[in-house]
């Protein structure tokens, strides 16, 4: 696959970089606000989604899934808010069900579109992304960028405590749905290049990786995104060389990135000691 | 019109649950009044702080603060009430420094697209250095032990700058000399900005002896004898 032209690949490089940044910087928010079942369950919502607009042929695949992440969010969405025992179960009913009407939708989709778009909804795909896909990736960036800078001090706030920035006056329902319906587009929009089914390790694992090497979570929002980029850049060449899915090979970097940052984590340390 | 705090009739119900938690209590408390709240576990201490800043809704009756009725969406009004919450503990991997939860305190008050003043920042070190704990503001607060963390979220309460405080057992994890210094600071505050104080404690102390007013809870309700009972006139 090294033989193909850079101008085709070159859309799927700015993509996934973007996509790298984008989803490790909502995954700071998803990991220390344990919000993973709901990420999860998003991220299938997307690709179910995405089928359901391959299927139907005149609707643009890449709106069905940001209008099923972002129903997804808003069902799910109060569930999580209250922290009910019961909200992981019933969060862990709904992905496999998303899930399965994916695959259904897929099924029945054209044969026109069950070649290289359908396969792409679920492993991701090199070939896949326009520049107009890229166009619309880097608008939601600046648009993220925007909304980071604007609201990052009450975000911040809230990430260190719900309770305590509610008692010190901001709003925090108005910023935790902010929160969700990012993370809902961000997942539609990226699904395109690592596929539904490992989207989710782009998410979280570099999060984690930042969030296991440092302590300032001023820190943890810079290095996130640049290990989610790193993580899209090595997929991307991954793939290139080794001819495998983009989806996989991302998702391959993503972990050995985070299994690095445990083996080097200072906050393992102490844990480490103990067990001796 | 003085009233700073005014409770009528409130009642409050978790959810979930039969038994309200706090049973038709009025209670006010007037500008630069400092009132000690006592009562066995259970009793509905922390209920009753969180209806007066509204983080809990009430079922029936009314709050008022400065005047203003409290509801949860009152988010304004919260910016002038500061609450020490009773058990707040962060684990080891925190990712926030000491001096960022004391600022941290501030940002509502900045509001959305702006950066923390020079002056967010001074009040911030100001309150780390008056609590004594200075030294510890660049550390992360999930590696301070329970009491130094305590004086991190007291800095936090003080740099904020409010009008109604309302602490929840400020002295725990604290130790002896500690529970002394702190209550003369939160004395001392109290005093200097004319705050209106509300603090709930299990233990006798400078504090309680300087409260003008002891309000018994038991079972949800006010006891009626405890209230408007200046301790210092009852020792003399
Ligand atoms: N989240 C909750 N859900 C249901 N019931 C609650 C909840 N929190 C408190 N309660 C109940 O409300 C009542 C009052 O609780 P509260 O926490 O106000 O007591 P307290 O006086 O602060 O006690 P302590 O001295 O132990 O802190 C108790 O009976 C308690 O069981
Ligand atoms: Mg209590």
């Amino acid at each position: 696959m090294l033989g193909i032209p850079l101008h085709i690949v070159l859309p799927t490089l700015i993509g996934s970089l973007l996509a790298g940044m984008m989803c490790s910087t909502m995954g700071v928010f998803v990991v220390r606000m344990k919000l993973s079942a709901l990420g999860f369950a998003m991220s299938h919502a997307a690709f179910a989604g995405a089928a359901l607009g391959l299927l139907l042929a005149s609707v643009d695949p890449l709106w069905m899934a940001m209008l099923f992440a972002v129903a997804a969010a808003t069902i799910l969405g109060p569930l999580s808010e209250m922290s009910r025992l019961d909200a992981d179960s019933i969060i862990g009913a709904i992905f496999p069900l998303m899930m399965a009407l994916g695959l259904i939708f897929l099924s029945f989709a054209p044969s026109a579109g069950v070649g290289n778009g359908a396969l792409s909804l679920l492993w991701g795909s090199v070939l896949g992304i326009t520049m107009s896909d890229v166009y619309k990736l880097a608008v939601l960036a600046a648009t993220l960028v925007i909304v980071l800078i604007g609201f990052g001090k009450e975000f911040l706030a809230i990430l260190l405590d719900r309770k305590l920035a509610a008692a010190s006056g901001i709003n925090t329902r108005v910023h935790y749905y902010l929160i969700l319906f990012l993370t809902a587009i961000v997942v539609a929009l990226s699904l395109q290049i690592t596929g539904g089914l490992l989207i989710y390790t782009l998410m979280i694992l570099p999060a984690s990786a930042a969030y296991q090497l440092l302590y300032d979570i001023k820190k943890v929002f810079l290095l996130a995104p640049v290990l989610g980029a790193a993580s899209a850049l090595f997929g991307f060449l991954l793939s290139l060389i080794a001819d495998l899915p983009i989806g996989s090979s991302i998702a391959v970097m993503s972990t050995i990135i985070f299994l690095v940052s445990i083996v080097l984590s200072p906050k393992r340390r102490r844990t480490r000691f103990a067990a001796q | 019109m003085d009233s700073v705090v005014r409770l009528s009739a409130v009642s409050a119900v978790y959810e979930g649950e039969r038994t309200p938690a706090l049973h038709n209590v009025s209670l006010s408390a007037d500008r630069g009044q400092m009132v000690a709240i006592i009562g066995p576990n259970g009793a509905g201490k922390t209920t009753l702080l969180e209806v007066i800043n509204g983080l809990l809704p009430i079922t029936e009756g009314e709050v008022r603060v400065l005047g203003e009725q409290v509801t949860p969406g009152s988010h304004r009004l919260r910016r002038q009430i500061a609450y020490l919450p009773q058990d707040m503990f962060f684990p080891p991997a925190t990712p926030f420094l000491a001096r960022d939860v004391v600022l941290m305190g501030r940002f509502a008050g900045i509001g959305p697209f702006r950066a923390p003043h020079h002056k967010d920042r001074q009040l911030a070190m100001d309150a780390l250095t008056s609590v004594g704990a200075d030294a510890l503001s660049r550390r992360p607060i999930g590696r301070l032990s329970g009491g130094q963390q305590r004086k991190v979220l007291l800095a936090r309460v003080i740099a904020r700058q409010p009008r109604l405080l309302l602490l929840d057992e400020p002295l725990t994890n604290l130790d002896p000399d500690a529970k002394g210094e702190i209550s003369r600071l939160i004395l001392s505050i109290h005093r200097q900005l004319g705050l209106t104080t509300l603090f709930v404690s299990h233990e006798s102390g400078p504090l309680l002896v300087a409260s003008e007013r002891v309000v018994t809870v038991v079972a949800g309700r006010i006891v009626p004898d405890s209230v408007e009972e200046p301790l210092l006139v009852k020792a003399a």
